[in-house]
């Protein structure tokens, strides 16, 4: 396929089935409408470009800053979109709450802009939310700001009303499927589809999925959280339900594992929220002869979500340790293993060892610049230990003096390199505040 | 009725049996009249060492200090004034406040001045050793003035930072953290320009380290500011002073209410009846700063977050475990690295669970609105629990005069009225639900008032009474007390010598 604008390869995402084996409903074929397969990434794509090609082609001498509040894929979106036509985008957040997407972002020139806190000492009489600073700054005269406004702009709803829903009745050869599951971001997606849908079907019953309240699922809402969305309106749902946290990853390890579908925690909420509601429906005698249809969206791809997953369930991510390790080491073999030198004794040890040994300080490089023991050689302890993964980083022959901060870190790595067969290595006990508190002289690199 | 919303608060050991003990409080009311506070010294001795252990599980060395502003009693400074010297200090944000804490047992070398001064207050803070905890350029020049004038010693100094969001780390670039903007302390891109002014004082005035305070719950605006303090305290040690103290401020926080899942019904109602989609849960259906725009919620609530999973001392620990932004090591391993101490102001958090207020109720009546809610009007006024001023929102527990009487079981709505001639004097505009309805005689004990509610807005106002202060302990199986100004360490309530 041959296009002039990758904008152009936005849209008509497949609708793949869900093996039946791996759902378990009887009477429901269950489809995934894949729109992680949009050229950006996600669901987003098609908004992100309906809503900004007004701006993007009035601006086209390339003087102003597309701007939105986005964390996650519509900021993705924006910033491509607007680098493409020459343009800045400013992301307004509330956090940016996983880290990769937030490098990300930066990586496509994204400028990110991060909403302060909650008050801790509260003044009831202050009930201006920072978004209300956000919108009066917009409105400024001479403002170069173009805001897409995601969740009140009715060309977020146009999108899906024009693509997505009518992609999926033409994949169904011609029909509404009997169910739509989507979740409820900025009430986007959920609100084109329905009305397509409805339009076909009026019985198409439609099921929103809003996070747990107290939990967090990228791009999805609470049900508290939806009520300030402009696009929301309850109407367009026949059911709200709440996913936890743990149920997107479960289903998204489902996608990914047993049906070839690299799908991010938010695809996966809607799978586990379809299912876990379409299950009580599939126990209830069917109409004979008449399989029912359902369809839910994979909102984006697995890889930006990493920290999220090692944040909630390590052990999917489970490495082995290899090498030698100084946190294999428990405290008691450290402290029998190690030898340590109080700070009396290595100023000694320093001025007329025979040899000299090396002294090597475990800080960081920026606590080593303000103040360090003079002639001590830096290697922060995560390098330091990178370095013996591999083998002993000295020579036999060389004795060493560890230093850190309090003495604990340095006799981890004694009896590490000691069990490693280095024969003259020491920790210098209670660390560099020992030997500041013992009046030994410090420099400044 | 609806189903009760409750916000049952979150009671632990010793306020806990002392909420037992009705007939205790029942005496006590009854003695020294309604509204009444009630402190428990040893509680805040408990706190105190809760966060020194975060301090040695990080093996951070450094003060923890009081806020006093959090409460004026006597009885939490003189217990504190016994802990640790060299563990516990006062942080005194006036010139009563630092007077009483002297005369509480406190030595200068102990406290923090800390907010506006005026001459008087710097003055003695200077003369009994305090450390300043200076708030602008201008107060510098006071200080080193005041201290050549009268011949002082030198004293040792804090500077306040803030504006740390106009701080390009050099992580940072492309992100901007906004910040709240704040009344207090000397912008972080200021700063540099006072170097050469604490260079020219360094004779009156002796920079000890580095202090911010941030008004916000936001964890990583915190750990961004105490980043910054330990780059700018290196750029310090740089031109030859020598800061060794981060001081953090507070603001670590307090769980009010105990179970998350009271907490979320409530203040997804709370939207909801905004919408109009449930009846009021308020007085003349207040939103507590949220509003309906064309069916759409608008604004932010203005509540203190009720339920806290982590707070006070948990909170501390968190702070000092996530990555800094700019050198990527946690604040705990920066102190510890370069070499710094740390300083905590808690307020709130340090009196946690150290006090409680006791109302009797006066009357009981209907609203008259045939919705079965009633009006209970108390033996205080919103300035005597000025929880809804901090944007609290917690129940407060019914300690029943007698023994209960057939038929009480039900739940019930009220609304807590003051005792004030005045339409706005609720104790909380929240319609409130009880296990049962009150009769009066009855009392009701707001629990954990000692942080900002007990008497920080406390009033004179139509010549009612301003609660009297209590301090309790318990003793084998019963409870000791005596007024908070006869309470000293030394002497259990009750007059009996430790």
């Amino acid at each position: 396929m041959r296009y002039d604008s990758i904008t152009e390869a936005i849209g008509n995402t497949p609708l793949v089935r869900i093996d039946p084996a791996v759902h378990g409903l009887r009477t429901i074929d269950l489809y995934a409408k894949l729109e992680m397969l949009n050229p950006f990434g996600s669901v987003k794509d098609r908004p992100a470009w309906h809503m900004a090609r007004p701006h993007l082609e009035g601006a086209a001498d390339g003087d102003g800053t597309v701007v939105e509040l986005s964390s996650g894929n519509t900021a993705k979106a924006l910033a491509l979109l607007a680098g493409l036509h020459g343009l800045r985008f400013k992301s307004v957040t509330n956090r940016m709450r996983v880290p990769e997407i937030k490098e990300l972002l930066l990586l496509l020139g994204a400028e990110i802009e991060e909403l302060p806190g909650r008050s801790e000492c509260l003044d009831p009489t202050d009930t201006d939310d920072p978004l209300t600073h956000f919108h009066r700054a917009l409105s400024d005269p001479g403002s170069t700001y173009l805001h897409t406004d995601q969740y009140f702009n009715p060309r977020n709803v146009e999108a899906h009303a024009a693509g997505t829903g009518p992609e999926i009745v033409k994949d169904l050869d011609g029909r509404a499927p009997d169910w739509f599951i989507a979740c409820v971001g900025t009430a986007g997606s959920s609100t084109g589809v329905a009305r397509v849908l409805r339009e076909h079907d009026p019985e198409v019953r439609v099921l929103g999925l809003v996070a747990h309240k107290s939990d967090f699922i990228p791009g999805i809402r609470t049900i508290d959280e939806v009520h300030q969305v402009g696009l929301f309106d309850p109407a367009t749902y026949d059911t709200i339900e709440s996913v936890t946290s743990d149920e997107a990853i479960d289903g998204m390890v489902t996608l990914i594992r047993r049906c070839g579908l690299l799908s991010g925690p938010t695809g996966g909420a809607a799978y586990q929220g379809a299912v876990r509601h379409l299950r009580k429906v599939d126990a209830e005698p069917a109409e004979p002869g008449r399989r029912r249809t359902a369809v839910f969206i994979v909102c984006d791809r697995a890889e930006s979500y990493l920290s999220y997953v090692r944040h909630r369930r390590p052990e999917l991510l489970g490495r082995v340790n290899r090498g030698h390790s100084a946190a294999a080491l428990t405290d008691a073999e450290a402290r029998a293993e190690a030898r340590v030198i109080g700070v009396d004794d290595a100023r000694r040890w320093i001025a007329e060892g025979e040899p000299r040994p090396l002294v090597v300080d475990l800080r960081s490089p920026h606590a080593y610049a303000a103040l360090h023991i003079e002639g001590s050689v830096n290697i922060v302890d995560e390098l330091f230990d990178e370095l013996v993964r591999g083998g002993l980083p000295f020579s036999k022959r060389t004795p060493v003096l560890l230093a850190c901060p309090v003495g604990e870190k340095s006799v981890r790595h004694a009896a590490l390199l000691t069990r490693m067969g280095h024969p003259d290595v020491r920790s210098l006990a209670g660390g560099i505040v020992a030997w500041r508190d013992a009046g030994a002289p410090l420099v400044r690199a | 009725m609806d189903v009760p919303l409750y916000l049952r608060p979150r009671v632990e050991s010793p306020l806990a049996s002392l909420l037992g003990a009705a007939p205790f409080l029942h005496s006590l009311v009854d003695a020294l009249g309604s509204p009444l506070n009630v402190l428990l010294p040893e509680a805040v001795a408990e706190n105190a060492r809760r966060f020194r252990s975060v301090y040695r599980r990080h093996r951070l060395a450094g003060r923890v200090y009081f806020a006093h502003k959090a409460n004026r009693s006597s009885a939490l400074v003189r217990r504190l004034a016994a802990e640790d010297p060299a563990a516990v200090g006062v942080d005194v944000a006036s010139l009563e406040e630092l007077r009483h804490a002297l005369s509480c047992g406190f030595t200068g070398d102990r406290i923090m001045a800390t907010g506006p001064k005026d001459p008087e207050f710097l003055w003695l803070a200077a003369r009994v050793g305090a450390t300043v905890n200076l708030d602008s350029p201008g107060e510098l020049e006071q200080l080193a003035g005041l201290v050549r004038r009268y011949g002082l010693g030198r004293v040792d100094a804090l500077v306040r930072l803030s504006g740390f969001e106009s701080a390009a780390g050099r992580g940072g670039a492309g992100t901007r953290l906004l910040a709240r903007r704040s009344r207090f302390g000397i912008p972080v891109r200021d700063a540099r320009a006072l170097v050469p002014a604490l260079e020219r004082h360094a004779d009156a005035v002796e920079l000890t380290g580095v202090a911010y305070h941030l008004d916000t719950t936001g964890v990583e605006e915190k750990v961004r500011a105490l980043e910054q303090c330990v780059l700018f305290m290196d750029e310090c040690r740089a031109r030859g002073l020598a800061p060794r103290a981060v001081d953090i401020g507070g603001g670590f926080g307090v769980g009010y209410v105990a179970d998350a899942g009271e907490w979320e019904r409530w203040t997804t109602a709370l939207s909801e009846a905004v919408l109009g989609g449930r009846p009021p849960l308020t007085w003349r259906g207040h939103g507590y700063g949220l509003r309906n725009e064309g069916g759409t919620v608008r604004g932010t609530a203005a509540l203190y977050p009720g339920h806290r999973p982590t707070a006070g001392p948990g909170y501390l620990d968190e702070l000092l475990s996530l990555p800094a932004p700019v050198l990527g090591r946690p604040p705990a391993t920066l102190l510890l690295e370069h070499l710094h101490d740390l300083y905590v102001e808690p307020g709130r958090s340090l009196v946690d669970q150290c006090g409680l207020s006791l109302a009797r109720v006066l009357e009981v009546r209907p609203t008259g609105e045939d919705s079965g809610q009633y009006l209970v009007r108390l033996g205080m006024n919103a300035g005597d629990v000025s929880l809804e001023e901090h944007g609290v929102l917690v129940d407060p527990l019914l300690l029943p005069r007698g023994e209960p009487e057939k038929g009480d079981g039900e739940p019930v709505g009220v609304f807590l009225a003051g005792n004030l001639c005045l339409e706005a004097d609720l104790i909380t505009r929240r319609l409130v639900f009880l296990p049962r309805l009150p009769r009066t005689g009855d009392l009701l004990a707001f629990a954990n008032t000692a942080g900002y509610a007990m008497d920080f807005h406390a009033h004179h106002a139509q010549r009612q009474p301003v609660a009297r202060t209590v301090a309790v302990e318990q003793e084998g199986g019963s409870w000791r007390w005596c007024l908070d100004e006869e309470y000293w360490p030394i002497t259990h309530p009750g007059g009996m010598s430790a």
